[in-house]
């Protein structure tokens, strides 16, 4: 057992910073730094950059078009781009409807969309959770029906995180309510630019236009755009959801966030000393440290058994929850430190265009914890989280 | 020992509670806060027609002679539905300096005050300066000319006049400055509560009056210790909102073919809530009944420890339990949630209290 670095790993550590130095972009760095939104065109600018350098697949298999480093080069990878402050990876293509594509899709399935995946052409996004459908996913109601060679698609999902820019809606539908519910559920792929689909915004309580409503009023689907086979779809979407928990923690990401609160709190004044020289933010940031390191480690192990061929399972929980909860502790440590300073508000009913004496970060930190509630809620509340964990690893 | 509120008492929280409970439904609230003076002034004049901004002010001063018991009881059913009225800092906050001070104009602006005629903001916090009241860089020269920045003044946008609280020779004072003031500029915010706000720039700004040189810095801790007893309150009022609306979410969602009340997990986490709720309350009778100045001073102190603390966590409960729905603009659990943050960062957070608690 060993945590240092190689002299090799170090030097692909060098080669992922020589490319961050050269190929991400400026104006999106700077854009990040400040703490501004990103548009649709930026974000995929990010991700082209990223897949000319053919580093896109750094969790997929090499025959997908996979980096196939082991679980040191991801972690160094992933810990890079993270402390350079890179915009996340849009994950419901790369992370969540490619493992779910290369498993169990057919051989044109993968040659479609695989690609396509990896270089960024296609913007996906998730139709999962319903309005009367979010713990309880599996009592889904949005219906398919089959006619001919087509699927006819009616009902509604909700909570679709950038729905807005995507090209491609991976959908569970009902195509049978005759059994178990969790019976008769399909995986299939939809084009968002069918007649039918309507895209209606959700403003969370941070003020952002994030996630969506997505109508479907009979929006004919090809049959071929079934992920393997009708019935089965229950199945699948359990597979993505461990992918999708164990892509949640983000631990390096923290660590800048993190590293950042520590060098503000220097000129940071509560009383008539900095925050950096308080008792009680001092324990707060030692307690916080403590436990990222406990995640990470966990994150670590994570990624170990997966390069040893282990698909993620129900342990992806165990990163859901404590990574959910830092995010939020660490977006209250923020919150908290900026004070009054936090307090002015760019949101729907707030101002617009002006110039007010508190800094944007401090401006930017209530924003940000309002939302951060988000985080132990999608993706599987940390509640079911925790039911998962008692039934599926304690055996209880 | 007595524990119970008078006949007048009752009848005041009564009076509020009506007029939340029957003109000031979610919808209601969420217009005013979406208005540019983020109230509004059909209430305001109601305010002043049932007497309510009277309450804290002697009766020489043309005031009721309430106290803090009253303004508390006020401040619960406010929080209740998250009022957004600007009564905090025009009648506690102002209302509170002005009443103290040694301003000889004190009474007609207290009497504006009182009919709702005139608005005033008080302009005591700095950038950077943190949560120490006597920590100020603004300057009052004795000619009355001020210079400064003040932030997060309270209902900035909607203010006639400021009281500005700044150095003067060897202490600190107050200056009057009219909105008008040349040399004065506002710059006028919302805070993410959907309460109006603002920073108050003032250079070689002439103010009407400059007073309370003797005891200014006194003047304006007892008023800020009145506002931590009201936004505690609130508070309270606010948790209690919290809890109930939880209730009745998770009695009403079905998951799993039953209501998600029905979990005993989330049961506790219910129950969690409403103790929390239940020894705020606890925690804020202490201090409305202790009378010693010292002893109300330091337990003022904690109960913001307190507050800021179990606020924050009951809110937050409130909106996981109500899943997706608790983090969308269009449920009023979240709002809440906002109201309850910033209640959590006013005047000082937990950490801040803790330690003024220790140290007094």
């Amino acid at each position: 057992m060993d945590l240092n670095f190689s002299k090799e790993d170090l030097e692909f550590r060098d080669e992922v910073r020589e490319f961050l130095d050269k190929e991400y972009p400026k104006h999106i760095k700077e854009k990040m730094n400040n703490g501004d939104e990103l548009s649709r065109e930026e974000v995929v600018e990010w991700h082209k950059a990223v897949a000319k350098k053919g580093w896109m697949g750094h969790s997929w298999p090499v025959e997908h078009g996979g980096t196939g480093w082991d679980a040191t080069k991801v972690y160094i990878y992933l810990r890079e781009l993270a402390l350079a402050g890179c915009p996340t990876f849009v994950p419901f293509g790369l992370q969540m409807v490619a493992p779910v594509i290369w498993t169990f899709g057919s051989e044109e399935q993968k040659k479609k969309f695989l690609p396509r995946i990896l270089n960024f052409d296609d913007w996906w996004c998730q139709g999962y959770s319903e309005p009367g459908s979010g713990s309880d996913l599996a009592s889904l109601k949005c219906k398919a029906v089959r006619e001919g060679d087509e699927y006819v698609l009616n009902g509604q999902k909700t909570w679709t995180t950038l729905g807005q820019h995507a090209d491609w809606i991976f959908v569970l539908v009902r195509t049978d309510d005759s059994g178990k519910k969790q019976e008769g559920i399909t995986f299939i792929l939809v084009d968002m630019k069918t007649p039918g689909i309507e895209v209606k915004p959700i403003i969370t309580l941070d003020g952002d236009h994030e996630v969506n409503e997505v109508w479907f009023d009979n929006v004919r689907v090809p049959a071929e755009n079934v992920v393997g086979e009708e019935g089965q779809g229950w199945t699948y979407a359990k597979f993505l959801l461990f992918h999708e928990r164990s892509s949640i923690a983000g631990a390096p990401n923290m660590r800048r966030v993190l590293n950042s609160l520590k060098i503000r709190a220097k000129n940071t004044y509560h009383t008539d000393k900095p925050l950096s020289e308080d008792k009680n933010f001092q324990s707060k940031v030692a307690q916080f440290e403590l436990d990222l390191d406990a995640l990470e480690m966990t994150e670590l192990r994570g990624l170990a058994a997966m390069r040893e061929g282990k698909s993620p399972g129900a342990e992806s929980s165990l990163l859901k929850i404590k990574g959910t909860e830092l995010q939020q502790r660490l977006s209250t440590i923020a919150v908290e430190m900026a004070g009054h300073e936090g307090m002015p508000y760019g949101g729907p009913y707030g101002f617009s265009d002006v110039e007010v004496a508190a800094t944007k970060s401090d401006q930017l930190s209530a924003p940000k914890y309002l939302n951060f509630r988000k985080v132990t809620i999608y993706g599987g509340t940390n509640e079911i989280q925790k039911n998962i964990i008692a039934k599926a690893v304690l055996g209880i | 020992m007595n524990l119970s509120f008078t006949d007048e008492q009752n009848l005041l929280r009564d009076s509020v509670s009506k007029f939340c409970g029957s003109d000031y439904d979610f919808e209601t609230r969420m217009k005013s806060v979406n208005s540019d003076s983020g109230h509004n002034p059909e209430h305001w004049k109601l305010f002043a027609e049932l007497g309510w901004l009277a309450i804290p002010f002697s009766e020489d001063l043309g005031g009721l002679d309430g106290g803090d018991v009253d303004l508390s009881l006020m401040f619960e059913e406010f929080g209740k539905s998250i009022v957004v009225e600007p009564y905090l800092a025009n009648v506690v906050l102002s209302g509170g300096v002005l009443k103290r001070s040694d301003l000889e104009e004190k009474t007609d602006l207290i009497e504006h005050l009182i009919t709702g005629e005139k608005q005033i903001s008080l302009a005591n916090y700095e950038p950077q300066k943190g949560f120490n009241l006597d920590n100020v860089d603004c300057e009052i020269s004795e000619d009355g000319s001020v210079n400064g920045l003040k932030t997060t003044v309270l209902n900035a946008p909607n203010a006639d006049f400021f009281l500005v609280f700044g150095k003067h020779q060897a202490g600190h004072a107050f200056a009057l400055v009219s909105k008008d003031a040349a040399g004065s500029k506002v710059t006028s915010y919302k805070t993410y509560d959907g309460f109006v706000s603002g920073d108050l720039h003032l250079e070689n700004c002439k103010a009407d009056a400059v007073f309370s040189k003797s005891d200014a810095l006194d003047v304006l801790h007892q008023a800020i210790l009145e506002g931590i007893i009201c936004v505690s309150s609130e508070a309270i009022g606010a948790m209690e909102t919290c809890y109930k609306l939880t209730i009745e979410y998770t009695q009403q969602r079905e998951q799993f073919g039953q209501s998600l009340s029905k979990f005993q997990a989330l049961q506790h986490r219910m129950v969690d809530m409403f103790m929390e709720t239940e020894f705020s309350k606890s925690f804020l009778l202490k201090v409305l009944a202790t009378d010693d100045e010292n002893e109300r001073t330091k337990l003022i102190y904690g109960l913001k420890n307190q507050i800021a603390k179990a606020g924050k966590y009951v809110g937050e409960e409130a909106v996981q339990l109500h899943g997706g729905m608790g983090v969308t603009e269009e449920m009023s659990v979240g709002h809440y949630l906002k109201r309850l943050l910033v209640i959590t960062n006013l005047f000082g957070n937990s950490d801040y209290f803790l330690d003024k608690y220790i140290e007094s």
